[in-house]
């Protein structure tokens, strides 16, 4: 068969570029911009969710609208209405140089990320019993004290699974924001090859490398969820189990 | 089933309906970039070129091309048909061989990769002879052109040469000769320059529009181009360096259709076709003739 006697598989080329400068550097970004956007978003998204779900009707709308928004249109193109498009409709030469590829991708994926996190969150507030929130009126605290104090505290518990997810999910999705000229990972690795030509090498180098910090955080997700536990007996799991279950191969009890 | 359900998948149905209804009514400009010559009539004289050469067994040549990089492939604008040099000359070449050609965009940076794993027979993307490429796939040469540096009007930072790009902000397209030219430069530069990267050439020249980048780099003809379109905003600095044969790109193993497109190539020029298609688009310069 023709396709055993053709493969070309330069293995020493992925050990050669694993911890190339511009393969580290991309890691470095695709870390930056994942991590700041998260918190950004999860910070909107917190903000968004307590006015979905207040007695405002302009502040539920508002939050409701900005959903459908951000949810309903492509991250790529709210990335290039962002770099290009408002920044021509500007014209301000300060303005387009403030926005950098950097600045562009975190602005985006901030806002891209507050809507899924403004879902995540309203979900975890909806998951608590509406008899808490009157339990703590009762006790003389206003609707935001509550919220703060009672309600977020325990919907962060339904928060974590899901907004563990949209945080790997970005991690992977940063890439287009090459769009923009940011080089992160997938796009150093697209750098190189299309030098060297040597593409199947350098995708499982990005791949290795995308393992490596999903898998970090995999971990770092069930640690949380460890330690948010209510239930003594499942709070003490041993560090072993708690990382075979977040790579998946953990039992359930 | 609830009511409302009912009513809101009722309403995806008749949105997709509508789409697909609009999208085949539109349909008439929707056929890929292809043109169909009249096939030579069997015995004459070159009917025969086409015979014995794998790829063309279909009767079409499938050409790789990287289709936004006006004059020499591009889009006509808010349509499917692709236009420019390499596309006119494929189809002299093709119709000299009794066969069809298929265009298949492809981004720059994955078109030697994709004509290794057999997405098409040639790549015909304005793709300079390089070494690095040669160690890959074969190339006839066809046109020549060398880089032209795309600045503001006016040339506000005064850029004359590769040289005074040192301490300037560049973006350039991936993949091409001209990100090798920005790094090779840069080696020398005490100020780097900072070389920012986009998928295609229209990306890399937006940034120069918006002030983001001091220059451009790109194909002479290209960046010629990109200027003229500008409408006054853009020009290119003095003239081209270092000039350097395109190549159409050809698997190692394609030796039937490389000596096929090399005569089909050598009869376009005998006949003046070769000529006037260079007329057609003003690249006379870039003559191999």
């Amino acid at each position: 068969m023709e396709i055993f006697l053709s493969i070309r598989f330069d293995g020493s080329a992925v050990s050669e570029f694993f911890f190339n400068g511009v393969i580290l550097r991309g890691v470095r970004t695709t870390l930056e911009v994942t991590i700041l956007a998260m918190l950004l978003g999860a910070v909107l998204g917190i903000i968004l969710a307590v006015m979905r779900v207040s007695h405002s009707r302009p502040m539920a709308g508002f939050s409701g609208f900005y959903v459908w928004f951000m949810r309903g249109t492509p991250v790529l193109i709210q990335l290039l209405v962002v770099h290009n498009g408002i920044p021509q409709m500007v014209g301000s030469r300060d303005f387009t140089l403030f926005l950098t590829p950097f600045r562009s991708a975190l602005i985006t994926f901030s806002l891209n990320e507050a809507a899924y996190m403004a879902e995540i969150v309203r979900a975890g507030i909806q998951a608590i019993e509406p008899g808490q929130m009157d339990a703590a009126k009762s006790l003389g605290m206003t609707n935001l004290q509550a919220m703060r104090r009672v309600i977020l505290p325990q919907a962060l518990r339904v928060v974590i699974p899901p907004a563990g997810n949209e945080f790997i999910a970005m991690l992977k999705n940063t890439s287009i924001a090459f769009a923009a000229g940011l080089v992160e990972l997938t796009n150093a690795a697209r750098l190189i090859y299309a030098a060297n030509l040597k593409v199947m090498e350098l995708l499982v180098v990005a791949s290795i490398w995308y393992l490596i910090m999903t898998t970090a955080f995999s971990v770092l997700q069930a640690e949380m969820e460890a330690r948010l536990t209510i239930v003594e007996r499942e709070r003490a799991i041993p560090l072993t189990t708690r990382v075979l279950r977040a790579l998946g191969g953990g039992r359930e009890r | 089933m609830k009511r409302w359900l009912r009513h809101s998948l009722l309403l995806v149905c008749v949105v997709l309906v509508a789409a697909f209804v609009a999208s085949a009514c539109g349909g008439g400009e929707e056929k890929p970039a292809a043109a169909s010559p009249t096939p030579r009539a069997a015995g004459s004289p070159t009917a025969s070129l086409a015979a014995g050469v794998p790829e063309l067994a279909d009767g079409t040549l499938q050409v790789g091309s990287d289709i936004a990089y006006a004059p020499i492939e591009f889009y006509e604008a808010g349509t499917e048909n692709a236009m420019g040099l390499d596309i006119d000359l494929a189809n002299a070449m093709a119709a000299d061989l009794g066969v069809k050609v298929e265009f298949m965009n492809t981004g720059f940076d994955g078109l030697i990769g994709a004509l290794q794993a057999k997405r098409f027979d040639i790549i015909m993307s304005s793709m300079t002879i390089t070494e690095a490429r040669q160690k890959e796939i074969d190339f006839i040469p066809y046109f020549t052109a060398g880089t032209g540096i795309l600045v503001e009007a006016g040339n506000p930072k005064n850029i004359q040469t590769l040289a005074d790009l040192c301490g300037k902000s560049v973006a350039v397209q991936l993949g091409t000769i001209q990100v090798d030219q920005l790094n090779a430069q840069n080696e020398q530069c005490a100020q780097k320059i900072s070389i920012t990267t986009f998928d295609q050439n229209p990306l890399a020249v937006e940034q120069l529009s918006l002030g983001r980048a001091d220059a451009v780099t790109a194909d002479f003809p290209v960046a010629s181009n990109d200027a003229r379109l500008s409408q006054g905003k853009l020009e290119v600095v003095g003239t081209q360096f270092e000039a350097a044969p395109y190549g159409i790109g050809v698997r190692n193993d394609s030796t039937e259709l490389n000596a096929a497109l090399k005569n089909a190539l050598q009869d376009i020029m005998n006949s003046g076709k070769y000529d006037s298609i260079l007329a057609d688009w003003g690249l006379e310069a870039g003559s191999i003739k």
